[in-house]
């Protein structure tokens, strides 16, 4: 049989430098100015996201980032009710819905579709960028089998988790990304449960890092636009497959004020709740993003009422997972964050007082 | 399971690479070479055999497994035709039913030829995507060799697993040999990928009697096929260079007359099924009614209405009954989806009692017995002609159907026409005298 070469995209990094070079802000932290960037927008306007939807603003950069040759999948989620309106939607590639545990295997599919496809003459052209966003509840939940196959099969694809914490499309239930907590309204908390959600949050892509052999996988959050959009283009050059598990916070599902959305971005990483990494299959190393700043996590419960009713018990074992967090990391942890491990050393959420806007909002 | 040990004759000839006309395991030898030397020959396949050279001769691009008996050896036979160079597909190992489906549709919306195929309990294991898929319009091919649902585990034929899913807008029928088998995967193609239809097909056949028990398959030549089935073009694919959004959400408003798009793809179906028919008989030489096949019917009395492969049985009764001078008849559905109304009413329009033989379960249905007999009731009752109408729940856990249940089935009817009414909608046969 004579097959035809399946010609791949490779897409350039954008520059760390120059314009983008990063500059210490007040407290030390490094902002980046937004390089050159593609003026194509596949994600156009058209969405009826919320004001300070961190997903929105995720798949806009991610799009962004793939331009235009690309074909996507969406389960069923947030991003799918709030984005594709019958003939209104705001995609300008093409563009799929999947069932809620589909979005692993229906791009698998497609996957294998442009593979042979091109490999038999039958489609003209370089093989596109295929790409799935999951919601958390998607990709961690009902779905993870059927993404652990299509990464364990290596199909040349980006497997994405927008990971908002909470089934928020069906009214802010507990999902496994939900941290330890978190008030949803299937772990609402009340006198016997005072903490609301008792569990830690499933480690998603340790899980996919760990146990699938030759996926690129790297978390990331929308608070670091640069850092999304380059590991999303390192993603989709991977040959193979990639994942990549992206922190995008819900204004209607938590609590804030909208404007926070990129704030909570990176201040979730600073607290050491959200650690930022890149794995290399091929080295098999993961390489931390250690933050200039390192926060008490008091500065990021604080701000979203989902916390509010965490007494100072709760708040302590937050600072205890953040600080194994640093450990995992290889990061030093302060002697000032050591001490915030002691109850003693807080306050009930609701009584904190912070230089941002805090939302005394309790619950979702 | 009895059927379980029967060693599988032609898949062992296969593998084992024995003859020239094995297509299996001949190394190093061209794809297009060998279909030459395959053209008009007869080889001795069984049903799972007949459906894998169905799809190589479709060639197919996409192939979605995950293991389940008895279909399982559909798959074996196509991953060997794959590893042999015979065939270039990508061959994709799903995680389960739910994402071999998914990943079937993944595919076909993209416009890649795609197909899968599963039994029994695979088939409701994904029973989610059956109505995204139809709904979609992507018209993918699902072989099914049927097996009979759990509780408790059964490796029997039972058509209940499929049929389950007769109502998510999925073109369905039975091949009753493994000729039909080879030969409706071909139709189904034609049939679902003809651009004024765009519905995914399910090719079924009885898990053990046509899966697993061989008969002669009349080969075609590539050229033949290329020209009834020729590789086809999804108006709406997922390409970048047309891009296209596929199921977004709806406003209430804006369902019914989607739905009702969606009913009226079954009556175009039934159209293009009669054109196509007709033509695979001029470009194979084979003939297939349309919809429903008529055995002895001109003069018969009492009919057996059914699917299936039991239909070989139930025709040798018939010529059994006649000699007894009881008129007869069998009426076999070639197609359950779309279902033959029309066809139907004209098959039997002389008939005075109808046997509905079910080889399915439909529990608490309206005739408690079994879920044919309630289309082929509802059919009959708009017709010119209304025939007395009963059900016999029969073949079920995968057993036979010996010609002495069929003949006691005829006894039933037979008295029925005598008396002017049937004893009830439905008979357990072999649990009552």
């Amino acid at each position: 049989m004579t097959q035809k070469e399946v010609v791949r995209q490779h897409l350039p990094l954008f520059e760390e430098q120059g314009r983008s070079a990063s500059v210490p802000d007040d407290v030390g932290r490094n902002l980046h100015y937004l390089p050159d960037m593609p003026e194509e927008d596949p994600y156009q306007a058209g969405h009826r996201t919320c004001a300070g939807c961190g997903p929105a603003i995720q798949y806009r950069w991610v799009l962004k980032a793939a331009g235009q040759n690309t074909v996507v999948a969406g389960p069923t989620g947030c991003m799918y009710v709030a984005n594709a309106t019958y003939m209104s939607t705001p995609y300008t590639v093409p563009w799929a819905h999947t069932q809620i545990a589909s979005g692993g295997s229906f791009t698998s599919g497609m996957a294998a579709a442009y593979e042979s496809m091109i490999r038999k003459g039958k489609y003209e052209g370089e093989y596109p960028n295929i790409l799935v966003m999951a919601g958390d509840g998607s990709a961690a939940d009902i779905g993870i089998g059927s993404i652990s196959g299509a990464l364990y099969r290596n199909h040349d694809a980006l497997f994405i988790c927008y990971d908002n914490e909470c089934y928020a499309n069906t009214g802010i239930q507990t999902s496994p990304t939900t941290p330890y907590g978190g008030s949803t309204t299937f772990t609402p908390p009340g006198k016997v449960i005072p903490e609301g959600k008792k569990l830690p949050p499933k480690n998603l892509a340790k899980m996919m890092s760990e146990g699938h052999p030759n996926c690129y996988v790297a978390t990331t959050t929308v608070g670091y636009t640069l850092d999304l959009m380059n590991k999303t283009r390192k993603g989709l050059n991977h040959r193979g497959a990639a994942f990549l598990h992206c922190y995008t916070p819900c204004q209607k599902g938590w609590v804030y004020q909208t404007p926070m959305t990129v704030e909570l971005g990176r201040r979730v990483v600073e607290s050491g709740l959200f650690p930022v990494w890149e794995y290399d299959p091929a080295e098999r190393k993961y390489e931390y993003f250690i933050p200039p700043e390192q926060r008490p996590v008091v500065d990021y419960l604080a701000m979203q009422g989902r916390f509010g009713h965490m007494h100072p018990e709760h708040v302590a074992l937050m600072q205890v997972a953040a600080n194994r967090n640093w450990e995992d990391m290889g990061a030093d942890v302060p002697k000032r964050l050591r001490e915030l491990e002691d109850p003693e050393a807080h306050k009930h959420l609701k009584e904190e007082e912070y230089s941002l806007p805090v939302n005394r909002g309790i619950g979702a | 399971m009895a059927q379980t040990t029967i060693p599988d004759k032609s898949v062992e000839k296969l593998t084992r690479g024995e003859g020239s006309s094995d297509l299996g395991v001949t190394p190093g030898i061209d794809r297009a070479e060998k279909l030459a030397d395959l053209d008009g020959t007869t080889m001795r396949l069984n049903g799972c055999a007949a459906s894998a050279y169905a799809a190589l001769y479709a060639d197919v691009d996409v192939i979605t497994a995950y293991p389940i008996r008895p279909y399982t050896a559909i798959m074996m036979n196509l991953s060997q035709f794959i590893a042999e160079g015979l065939l270039d597909a990508e061959y994709l190992h799903a995680d389960g039913e739910h994402a071999q489906l998914s990943a079937a549709l993944g595919a076909g919306s993209c416009g890649a030829r795609a197909f899968t195929g599963s039994s029994g309990v695979g088939i409701t294991y994904a029973f989610e995507v059956y109505s995204p898929a139809a709904g979609a319009r992507i018209p993918i091919q699902m072989a099914i060799a049927d097996r009979t649902l759990d509780p408790p585990g059964d490796f029997g034929s039972e058509h209940t697993d499929a049929l389950c899913t007769r109502d998510m807008g999925w073109l369905m029928g039975w091949a009753a040999t493994p000729q039909e088998v080879f030969d409706k995967h071909l139709l189904g193609y034609a049939i679902g990928e003809d651009p004024r239809l765009l519905l995914p097909q399910m090719i079924c056949q009885d898990g053990y009697f046509v899966s697993h028990i061989s008969g002669d398959v009349e080969l075609p030549s590539i050229e033949q096929v290329e020209r009834f089935l020729p590789p086809y073009k999804l108006p709406f694919a997922l390409d970048p260079k047309k891009p296209v959004s596929h199921g977004p959400q709806i406003h209430p408003e804006q369902g019914p007359p989607l739905q009702l798009e969606r009913a009226r793809s079954m009556e175009t179906a039934i159209d293009i099924i009669r054109e196509k028919t007709k033509e695979f008989s001029d470009a194979f030489g084979r003939s297939y009614p349309p919809f429903v096949e008529e055995f002895m019917l001109e003069d018969a009395e009492v009919v057996f209405v059914m699917q299936g492969g039991h239909s070989v049985t139930c025709q040798a009764t018939v010529k059994r009954l006649r000699e007894r001078g009881i008129k007869a008849g069998m009426a076999r559905l070639v197609w359950f989806r779309p279902f033959p109304t029309e066809d139907l009413q004209k098959a039997l329009d002389r008939a005075k009692v109808v046997g509905v033989v079910e080889t399915n379960l439909g529990l608490g249905g309206a005739s408690y017995g079994g879920i044919l007999s309630l289309d082929v009731t509802t059919a009959l009752y708009h017709g010119a002609n209304r025939p007395l109408v009963t059900s016999f729940m029969a073949g079920l856990g995968g057993e036979t159907i010996p010609i002495n249940e069929f003949t006691w089935m005829a006894d039933k009817m037979v008295e029925a026409m005598e008396r002017g009414s049937v004893e009830k909608a439905s008979h357990w046969v072999g649990f009552e005298d």
